[in-house]
């Protein structure tokens, strides 16, 4: 009833989901791009899905300026205020770390070799399935309702299930007949894409401690 | 006008005081500007004054008999305890001050409503439990309420916010209403005002002091309240508001700082933490010994004082 009082704070609400709908979006992208150079190597399509990727990335950017700026024009309570932007800064953090993988892979021509190809497919899929989780933790945060603990719970095995994925890629990587410049490439791509799940964990587990606090 | 000097004078340095109990913590934290929440508290202690003041008028002036010249001494010597006091660092209540001085002047007139005075102390002793029950009364309540609604995080955040504007815009009124004796009770006892006319000057001196002095006081005392979380920070404030509107229904002027503290300690007590220190409360222990008899040896300084005659040799 009373919400042309409370502009900002509307703004605010708006854009945040906004950059969610856009991280989903960012992550779509990426997902494709990894599963067309899995099947087809680098190819046209795989540098559109870059560009396409990088766009989502700078949009979050945008989105995440404006919120900040929203911030210190004095939306929202001081305190939550500095727990929202600094949320978002860990988010943020995963869009970066898409487009890295992206880059790297295109910068250095890499090309995920067949016997790492499954457990890639795993590491992404289960990886990307933590950042929707995290999406969904973070709404559900907004909204003040239960499951955010369900959801961290989740989240922290999907990480778990991710970090034993990676370790046994690098292993197989180390194990192969590989140049080992280019196992130094493939192990720093590893890490790059367990990374995904990393900080999605990181992200649940802070808006979790949000949670918490925001329960009188 | 000149006798009302020294009783607007105290009315200026409660108000420049006081008012950080209740605006401090959403102007320290950035929530309101300060000139916004200085004109709130301002007008608010000037309604709360004229609407509800006359009640703790009538329980000081009921206290002792004094005539015009007392009444002066008596406010100039609680202007000086107060400033004296907070010049060394030491908690005080003007009420305390007021009451002090009164009781001094009473004294020497051998005249003093001893009833009177023993439901005032008792209210003294009252206000920081007052603020403890209430703390923890509305903390309970409030919580669950606010847990249980289907606000979402934007919203309860409004909510919080805005509370705790009108948490201190009641918590104002109620300066105004309780704290007015303070300043101009004793005139009105001295024949010099009626309850209106020193309910708007007391009013009017008390919101005075919030407009040109309260700044950095309610930027300092307000900081140590949002150490609170905004919740429990609004709790305080509504709880001060509850206590020192409860006393004002008695027609008994309180501090609101002992009411602030009391209800921060009972936050500490609900939330099983800390939240004021050992120092702290001896400190206001120490002052409610301290501030009444500072003030009536000032009072009976003053009164010797005035009445010394030169006999030349």
């Amino acid at each position: 009833m009373l919400n042309f009082l409370f502009k900002k704070e509307h703004r605010l609400e708006t854009l945040f989901f906004g950059y969610l709908e856009n991280l989903a979006k960012t992550q779509e992208h990426f997902l494709k791009a990894i599963n067309l150079c899995l099947q087809k190597g680098q190819c046209d399509d795989f540098v559109f899905l870059i560009k396409q990727t990088h766009k989502y990335e700078s949009r979050a950017d945008d989105f995440r300026d404006e919120i900040n700026e929203l911030m210190y024009s004095r939306a929202l309570i001081p305190e939550m205020r500095e727990d929202i932007m600094n949320l978002l800064e860990t988010v943020d953090r995963i869009p970066g770390t898409m487009e890295m993988i992206l880059n790297i892979m295109y910068t250095q021509k890499l090309t995920i070799p067949e016997f790492l190809a499954a457990e890639t497919k795993d590491l992404i899929r289960i990886s990307i399935e933590s950042c929707d989780l995290m999406g969904r933790q973070i709404e559900v945060m907004f909204k003040r309702k239960e499951g955010v603990r369900a959801l961290m719970a989740i989240i922290d095995q999907n990480e778990t299930h991710c970090d034993h994925i990676e370790q046994q890629m690098i292993i197989r990587l180390f194990e192969s007949d590989l140049d080992p410049f280019a196992k130094l490439q493939l192990k720093e791509l590893i890490i790059a894409m367990g990374e995904i799940s990393d900080q999605s964990d990181r992200v649940s587990k802070r808006v979790n401690i949000l949670t918490m606090k925001r329960r009188v | 006008m000149l006798p009302l000097l020294g009783g607007v004078f105290l009315g200026w340095s409660l108000g420049a005081n006081d008012a950080a109990n209740t605006f401090g913590s959403a102007v320290s934290s950035r929530m309101v500007k300060f000139w916004t929440a200085a004109v709130l508290a301002s007008t608010f202690i000037l309604i709360g004054a004229l609407l509800e003041g006359g009640s703790g008028i009538e329980t000081l002036k009921g206290l002792t008999n004094l005539n015009l010249k007392q009444a002066v001494v008596s406010s100039v010597a609680a202007a000086l305890t107060v400033t004296v006091m907070t010049f060394l660092g030491l908690p005080v209540s003007t009420s305390q001050a007021v009451v002090g001085a009164i009781l001094g002047i009473g004294l020497l007139n051998r005249e003093l409503n001893v009833a009177g005075l023993g439901k005032v102390v008792a209210c003294w002793f009252g206000t920081p439990i007052g603020g403890v029950l209430a703390a923890v009364v509305l903390y309970k309540l409030l919580a669950h309420a606010f847990n249980r609604s289907s606000l979402d995080l934007v919203r309860s955040d409004i909510l919080v916010r805005y509370g705790l504007i009108g948490a201190g815009i009641y918590a104002s009124y109620t300066l105004g209403a309780n704290n007015v004796a303070n300043v101009t009770a004793v005139f009105v006892g001295a024949g010099k005002l009626s309850v209106f006319a020193a309910c708007l000057v007391g009013g009017g001196s008390i919101a005075l002091g919030v407009l040109t002095f309260s700044r950095g006081v309610m930027q300092t005392v307000g900081r140590k309240l949002v150490q609170l979380d905004p919740f429990s920070a609004l709790i305080v404030v509504l709880a001060e508001g509850l206590t020192v509107h409860f006393y004002t229904f008695l027609g008994v002027p309180v501090s609101t700082s002992q009411a602030v503290i009391g209800a921060v300690l009972g936050i500490g007590l609900l939330k099983g933490i800390n939240t004021v220190n050992r120092r702290t409360m001896i400190n206001i222990v120490f002052g409610w010994l301290l501030t009444p008899v500072i003030a009536s040896i000032i009072a009976l300084a003053i009164y010797f004082a005035i009445h010394l005659q030169y006999i030349p040799g």
